[in-house]
């Protein structure tokens, strides 16, 4: 029998400890990266993309799981205020923007100036930027981000012109997503994060969802976050 | 708007060499021109002393010595800060910026590392402009003209500036009740959660119901707040305040204990919780919280040695005289050229050797105490004052204590928690008729000359009237009902009389002097709403 109390530490806190201290690295990599395409004479396009991407995928991954970690340990609220749609918009495409300017891809947004709508700035920002780092990795050439008012809610849209989410994926509901297959590295944390933070939205007795679907006007995925 | 940094003063505060060439370069990339840079924080606040800047990117965690909210509060604490600087403090995670949630300070953005030069750029921009939208409203109240501070902000409510609606109705109704006018405040917050449960409207109202004096109906929407947002820490605070008033003293222990669990680097509330530690005679958390505020201390604005000597009185409680005395020698060593620390450690010593029945010991500590308050004595804090009477007192020397006692009674009889605490320290010695009819004997003398003051108002005799406050005050220096008087006099006959400067000097010298005292800070702002009327001819148009 395996000694249950080897561990003299409480895990999930070692965990996120850890994750904290991956982050302050991570930066610190990403720091470089960047002086070091600075001071390249001719730096390779290529893998400078690459390395962008990747450790923004990093980043973005421990991030998410620090506050599904805080959400999870009640020491974790929104900071909800009202907040300009196009403030929201402004972050996402500056979040990313080196890497955008590296690849051939477009990422394009519209809404109106007098959208506004009530969230936690940050969250829903790492969110977006969340889903259209996937959209990145699936779509051919471009990524619409838009947003419009439906009855009581605002819905952000992220639809791309790849080849769209697979039949299963769909049909098995967001809510299944929390499946997590280790065989092919899909951990799902994107969508549990995305889904997780739309649910802390709430107001009165709506509380914020997500939608997935291929019905992108640009012909691949279609992804819809809802907020109350 | 595009923001132009070549004209900004930047100063750029990070420890990480790597992280700080970064941030530099993505600086020139943006155009800046003007940046001073610094990896620890006392090189921060020797830039902020020596230049102006306008905005301060400042790291939080910057190894040893001060972090960057020692930094900030550092800065505020000493108006470091041009009114519209921004300070923009950087920090590791999200959830990092809600536990910094000092009870004083607040930088006015935070930024979440990493971020690029767009990212940079458009948090720049946001709060640049966004300082630059409230500059009038907070210059003015910075001076203390809410008047103008409340009209600049009702005519920026009546132009239509949609991104910025909800943080002018916050600043609005803060402005009200910061002048007493509550009903304005409360219509403010009703009419927001109107449209949004939002939790800073929710608060606003706990905080006038704590005003009003409905502690349990505060403690009600406190506690309803913090049930929905756990990391609310402002709402602990102010749910302590309630409980306190309502008596609830365990209570706002266990509220300040878990406020201070989640965001165990805010000194003043460890502070606050060793006092209500003090207070519930819970020794345990009472020197836990003293030994944090003395830790955080070291590196702050707030060090001070009222926290070493709460320390040394727990362990004189519990009769650990040794510990006591290791504090005390501590306490010497970290504050030199201070009476008032010298005070407090002739004080403890005192104690600590009496407990030990070390009699040419005491008596040496007692000399030195007396000849320090002897030479202090004026200068000092009261409650410091009321303890050396405690300590004449131990020593028998009945003479010196009651001559302190007389002292404070008479400059603070208009203070009833401290004249409470004043009677509670005679009854420790049987001695409580003493305090009863000394504090009796005050308050019917000041009532006299009060009503004396009244008297030559009314018939106009307004230098008469003056006077008789100012002779009153050289007996009872800090007399709340004196200081309000004469401010009020002085008010009156500019009112009468007509300004001229060295009337408005003398005025402005006087509210301070009631604001010093500790006077309710309504009560102030009446006056300087008063002063700021009549001086200041209302200018029909504000064009901006």
């Amino acid at each position: 029998m395996p000694d249950a109390h080897l561990l003299t530490v409480n895990f999930p806190a070692l965990l996120a400890s850890s994750i904290h201290d991956m982050k302050n690295s991570l930066a610190t990599v990403r720091a470089l990266i960047a002086q070091l395409k600075g001071t390249c004479p001719e730096p390779p396009a290529r893998e400078f993309e690459q390395l962008e991407f990747e450790a923004n995928r990093m980043n973005n991954s421990l991030m998410q799981l620090l506050i599904l970690y805080k959400i999870d340990s009640f020491s974790f609220n929104l900071s909800i205020d009202e907040h300009a749609v196009t403030d929201v918009f402004n972050e996402v495409i500056a979040q990313q923007s080196s890497l955008l300017s590296l690849s051939n891809i477009e990422l394009t947004s519209d809404c109106s100036e007098d959208l506004f709508c009530y969230c936690d700035m940050t969250l829903i920002v790492n969110a977006l930027s969340t889903l259209v780092n996937n959209a990145q990795r699936y779509c051919r050439r471009q990524i619409l981000l838009t947003a419009s008012r439906d009855n009581d809610y605002m819905v952000f849209c992220i639809e791309d012109d790849g080849p769209g989410y697979p039949e299963s994926f769909i049909s098995s509901d967001a809510k299944q997503t929390t499946q997590i297959d280790l065989a092919t590295g899909s951990t799902g944390l994107g969508l549990i994060f995305v889904a997780t933070i739309a649910k802390m939205h709430a107001n009165g007795d709506n509380r914020g969802l997500i939608k997935i679907d291929n019905d992108s006007r640009l012909g691949g995925a279609r992804f819809r976050l809802y907020l109350p | 708007m595009t923001l132009n940094l070549e004209l900004k003063k930047i100063l750029l505060v990070e420890d990480n060499p790597t992280m700080r060439k970064a941030i530099m370069e993505m600086l020139y990339m943006l155009h800046a021109q003007h940046i001073v840079e610094t990896n620890n924080g006392i090189g921060a606040v020797a830039a902020l002393t020596q230049d102006q800047f306008d905005i301060v990117l400042c790291d939080y965690n910057l190894g040893p010595g001060k972090n960057g909210q020692q930094v900030l509060e550092e800065a505020r604490f000493n108006k470091l800060l041009p009114v519209g600087a921004v300070f923009i403090m950087v920090t590791a995670e999200q959830n990092q910026s809600m536990v910094l949630g000092a009870m004083d300070s607040r930088p006015d953005e935070y930024l979440i590392k990493p971020f690029n030069s767009q990212q940079l750029l458009n948090r720049l921009e946001r709060s640049c402009a966004r300082k630059h939208f409230f500059e009038d409203i907070a210059r003015a109240a910075d001076q203390g003209d809410l008047s103008s501070a409340i009209h600049y902000c009702e005519q920026r409510l009546g132009q239509d500036h949609k991104n910025m609606r909800m943080p002018l109705l916050k600043m609005r109704a803060e402005l009200a009740i910061d002048t007493g006018d509550y009903a304005t405040a409360r219509q403010i917050y009703l009419d927001v959660l109107e449209q949004r449960d939002l939790p800073w409207a929710r608060q606003g109202l706990g905080i006038i119901a704590f005003l009003e004096k409905n502690h349990e109906q505060a403690i009600d929407v406190f506690q309803q707040v913090l049930n929905q947002n756990p990391m609310m820490l402002e709402t602990y605070d102010w749910l302590a305040k309630a409980q306190e008033a309502a008596g609830e003293n365990l209570e706002a222990l266990d509220t300040t204990h878990s406020a201070v669990d989640l965001s165990p680097q805010a000194i003043l509330r460890q502070k606050k919780l060793a006092l209500l530690a003090d207070k519930t005679e819970n020794t345990a958390i009472a020197e836990k919280a003293y030994k944090a505020a003395i830790k955080l201390g070291r590196h702050s604005i707030h060090k001070s040695s009222s926290d070493y000597s709460g320390l040394a009185k727990v362990y004189l409680k519990t009769n650990a005289t040794a510990e006591a005395l290791r504090v005390v020698e501590e306490l010497h060593q970290q504050f030199t050229d201070d009476p008032e620390a010298e005070l407090r450690a002739a004080a403890l010593a005192t104690e600590a050797y009496q407990k030990m029945g070390d009699a040419a010991l005491t008596r040496q500590a007692y000399e030195k105490m007396l000849e320090l308050n002897r030479q202090f004595g004026n200068r000092i804090a009261k409650e410091l004052r009321l303890e050396i009477a405690t300590v004449c007192r131990l020593n028998e020397d009945h003479q010196a204590s009651d001559r302190i006692l007389d002292e404070l009674v008479k400059s603070y009889v208009d203070d009833p928690e401290f004249m409470s605490d004043i009677k509670k320290m005679c009854a420790t010695f049987n001695n409580s008729d003493y305090a009863k009819k000394l504090i009796q004997r005050t308050r019917q003398e000041v009532i006299e000359i009060h009503n004396q003051g009244v008297r030559l108002f009314k018939e106009g005799k307004l230098n008469d009237a003056l006077a008789l406050f100012e002779q009153a005050l050289a007996k009872m220096p800090d007399n709340k009902t004196m200081l309000l008087n004469m401010a009020k006099v002085m008010i009156y006959d500019i009112k009468a009389n007509g300004s001229t400067r060295e009337k408005i000097l003398r005025t402005e010298a006087a509210i301070k002097k009631t604001r010093q005292s500790g006077i309710a800070h309504d009560k102030i702002t009446e006056l300087q709403m008063a002063l700021a009327k009549i001086t200041r001819p209302q200018s029909t148009s504000h064009q901006s």
